[in-house]
């Protein structure tokens, strides 16, 4: 039941409301001035559907600013724009049924021009639909909100492939060689901007680029490792990608100076982008990059440069143990490849990273692979002394020749003094770049090991020279003694001079007496041990080696000579009834055939007891060389003849199996292994001397007594080894960890 | 059949004519100074052989030369043999006649 005071208020309101409306104007024309502003303002702003052209019409502009001036100061914006919100919100079907469509045909044909059709359809309808500017930022935000929320909504997931596709159509082609970019579409990048895929898209149309880039470094880069290609891919982002840059990242730039520094921070990304993808890529390769230095280097100087950008040494470092241990250290490597990709190892890390910290972490396991082996340090030597059979030595023949490097204490008072690098492992040790002859050194704990390895090659070399050459040796010796210190090499220096003592005694003998022999006179106790042998030469052999030792001792009375029968060459010429045979052949051989001189057919045995003691495979072996050149014919199961008239040679002998075992030839020095054998052959008369006497020893004390006795190096381990191969032969026997001597 | 040897390339390792005749593969004798091999040389030698000659007393005892040299000249050897204390005389060494 309304009161009279509330009839009183309703009706000064409404009077109120009327008034506002009507401005005073006589009777209602200022209220029906003001609908009928309301109905043309309503209608402007009604969306219409823009596929009708029926629904489109052009309006007078004029009219309709006054229209809107007539509805903003009856204060009824606010209420307008409510319901053009409504009404935009009531025709968004429409925009529902284009997006449909059109993604509907994307989907067909995965045309990513279809995209771009829609974009542009969609930006017709938002520009159609749009307030006009004089209503204000506030009504155009708005709007823009709820057309683009509406889009959002309704963009279905095929939309996003779809976009990237058609952001990447905009880039050019990788293997392209033009530089012209496809047609730049600045209405694309606008209308982007106008529906606000921008910055919804914009992780997506970065991705864009990041792939474009990856692919382009994988194309362009992969296995080209002969110059660096960095400033290449930085040449080509220039012209390329950050022209292309221009549209996405510097819209709105109304200079260039503008234009930079907008471009600067994607365009950083980009290039670090880059950065990683190279580095990646040379770091799966880094393996093969290292087998073709030197001519890598400039693979190697792009990974330099993109390790300071981007930090993935650690990435490296694991990728390169990885490889090395899948690829090299295994027992199918050959030890010198091993080596070989090791000094290229330290070449290619010395290069990246130059304080060492990589080829540190790179090379430990490497070091340890090699120092298990049983022939790394010959292969080191061989190639100190530049064996003949490779051509490539390990050492750069232009690398200055220094002394063998110690390690370095830190001197903590140079000013110039450095930290370890902070990815430096506990262990590392700063090893100035020293040269690789020093370094492979140190994979062993003493450089002796490999002054005993090369005495023993030093002797194989200079037994074997044939011409009175060792020119080659001596300067290797040379080289040598700088790098291992003179004391090291005195031994080797003897043994050369040995070889000219040699020449000079023989060219004395020869002066008194000619012979057709010329031996190589050593100095026993400073070659390495030779195997000895009990051959003794048969006939004019003996007679010969008989009367130069007398002239040698005419020559130098207080000395004798000792013959090592097994050792040298003979050239000698086998005068047969209807031929001559003339050959290079090991003294043994020698001796056999001038056995067979005496009578023309011997058994293996005979032959073997009459030149002493040699072991059966190698008679036969020797006896074989003859059946090859057929002079001998094997008759029988171990009967040899002589054919003083040729014949042909029968097929099915066991000539080719014998040649084969001639090749397997022992080298007649005795290894370093086989002489640590020899000597500790002398320390077993201390060790069976103390077990006599005192009963029964641990190991400890053998080791502990062991140790007066002069020179004596071993460490506990060879000891015990030794003290099990003594007890195998039932030399000892141990109970309770007490050795005792096997009674 | 008849086997004419062209050239031999032979290898032969020398040693002191001792008087001892040793057999091959016996210990080696070391001077009784230094212990080191007849054949090897000195400590303060690096050369074996005729740079590091022997010296033979008449007591028939055998040193490196310059081991010996050293020992007579300091005044604790009163001029004798380090082996059995007589008045050293160096050896005239008998050269074998030649044959």
């Amino acid at each position: 039941m309304a009161t009279t005071a509330l009839r009183a208020q309703v009706a000064s309101k409404w009077q109120e409301s009327f008034n506002r409306l009507n401005k005073n104007e006589p009777g209602i024309a200022g209220l029906m001035r003001f609908s009928q502003a309301w109905e043309v303002a309503t209608e402007f702003l009604r969306p219409k559907d823009i596929s009708d052209p029926n629904a489109l019409k052009t309006y007078n502009l004029a009219t309709i600013r006054v229209a809107f001036d007539v509805v903003n100061q009856a204060r009824r914006l606010p209420v307008m724009l409510e319901v053009y919100m409504d009404d935009i919100r009531k025709q968004q079907h429409l925009i529902t049924q284009e997006v449909t469509a059109h993604m509907f045909r994307y989907e067909q044909s995965a045309n990513p021009g279809i995209v771009l059709e829609l974009v542009m359809r969609l930006v017709e309808w938002y520009n159609a639909w749009a307030p006009i500017p004089e209503l204000g930022n506030t009504i155009r935000d708005a709007y823009t909100l709820t057309f683009q929320t509406h889009l959002f909504s309704v963009l279905p997931p095929s939309f996003t492939p779809g976009f990237k596709a058609l952001c990447a159509s905009t880039l050019p082609p990788i293997s392209s060689d033009n530089d012209a970019l496809p047609e730049a579409n600045p209405r694309m990048w606008a209308a982007f901007e106008t529906l606000g895929l921008f910055d919804r898209y914009e992780a997506l149309i970065a991705s864009v680029v990041y792939q474009h880039i990856e692919a382009h470094v994988l194309e362009t880069c992969a296995g080209k490792w002969d110059e660096p290609v960095l400033p290449g891919l930085r040449d080509w982002m220039g012209k390329k990608v950050i022209k292309w840059m221009f549209s996405p990242y510097a819209r709105g730039a109304k200079t260039t100076e503008e234009a930079t520094v907008m471009l600067q921070g994607p365009g950083q990304r980009f290039d670090f982008h880059m950065s990683k993808t190279l580095c990646d890529l040379r770091t799966k390769e880094i393996f093969d990059i290292v087998i073709d230095y030197p001519d890598s280097s400039g693979a190697l100087q792009d990974l330099k440069e993109c390790l300071q950008r981007v930090d993935q040494r650690a990435d490296l470092v694991r990728t390169l143990r990885t490889a090395n241990k899948k690829r090299l250290l295994h027992p199918g490597a050959d030890t010198k490849d091993i080596l070989t990709q090791y000094v290229s190892t330290i070449r290619c890390l010395r290069i990246i990273d130059p304080p060492g910290v990589l080829l540190f972490k790179v090379a430990d396991p490497i070091r340890r692979y090699l120092r298990e082996r049983p022939d790394t340090i010959r292969s080191i030597v061989a190639s100190l002394v530049g064996d003949g059979e490779s051509g490539d030595s390990l050492v750069d023949e232009n690398e200055p020749i220094n002394p063998l490097q110690q390690p370095e204490i830190e001197d903590y008072t140079d000013p110039n003094w450095e930290p370890e690098p902070i990815d430096a492992g506990p262990d590392f040790r700063a090893n100035k770049p020293s040269d690789v002859i020093s370094t492979l050194v140190s994979i062993y704990d003493s450089k002796d090991l490999f002054v005993k390895e090369l005495q023993v090659l030093l002797a194989q070399r200079l037994l074997a020279i044939q011409d009175g050459n060792f020119d080659k040796e001596r300067r290797n010796i040379e080289i040598l003694k700088i790098r291992f210190g003179e004391a090291a090499l005195q031994v080797c220096e003897v043994m050369l001079k040995d070889m000219t003592d040699s020449r000079r005694t023989d060219q004395h003998v020869q002066s008194q007496q000619t012979f057709v022999l010329h031996p190589t006179i050593i100095s026993r106790q400073f070659w390495p041990a030779l195997e000895s042998s009990g051959i003794v030469m048969p006939g004019q052999f003996e007679t010969l080696q008989k009367e130069y030792a007398k002239e040698f001792s005419r020559f130098k009375p207080d000395k004798k000579l000792r013959w090592l029968p097994h050792l040298g060459t003979v050239h000698l010429e086998v005068q047969l009834q209807d031929r001559e045979v003339t050959a290079d052949v090991p003294p043994l051989e020698a001796a056999f055939i001038e056995l067979f001189s005496e009578k023309n057919i011997w058994t293996v045995d005979d032959l073997i007891s009459r030149v002493g003691s040699v072991d059966r495979s190698s008679a036969l072996k020797a006896l074989a060389t003859w059946v090859d050149l057929g002079v001998l014919k094997e008759d029988a199961e171990n009967s040899f003849r002589l054919l003083e008239i040729a014949e042909e040679a029968t097929p099915g002998t066991r000539t080719a199996a014998a040649r084969q075992a001639a090749i397997d030839e022992a080298p007649p020095v005795a290894g370093v292994q086989q002489q640590q054998a020899e000597q500790m052959r002398v320390y077993w008369k201390f060790i069976e001397g103390m077990l006599t006497n005192l009963g029964q020893l641990s190991l400890d004390r053998i080791q502990g007594m062991l140790k007066f006795a002069p020179g004596y190096d071993r460490t506990m381990d060879q000891l015990s080894s030794f003290m099990e191969a003594a007890r195998m032969e039932g030399l000892v026997t141990i109970k309770d960890g007490m050795w005792k001597l096997n009674r | 059949m008849k086997v004419v040897v062209k050239h031999w390339h032979a290898v032969a390792s020398w040693r002191w004519d001792t008087g001892a005749d040793q057999a091959a593969g016996e210990e080696d004798d070391v001077c009784g100074i230094c212990r080191v091999a007849y054949e090897g040389c000195c400590p303060s030698c690096k050369m074996p052989g005729d740079d590091c000659p022997l010296i033979w007393g008449e007591c028939t005892h055998v040193f490196h030369m310059h081991c010996l040299l050293k020992w007579i000249g300091t005044a604790a050897s009163k001029q004798q043999c380090p082996m059995d204390r007589r008045t050293w005389v160096t050896a005239e060494r008998k050269v074998a006649p030649p044959a």
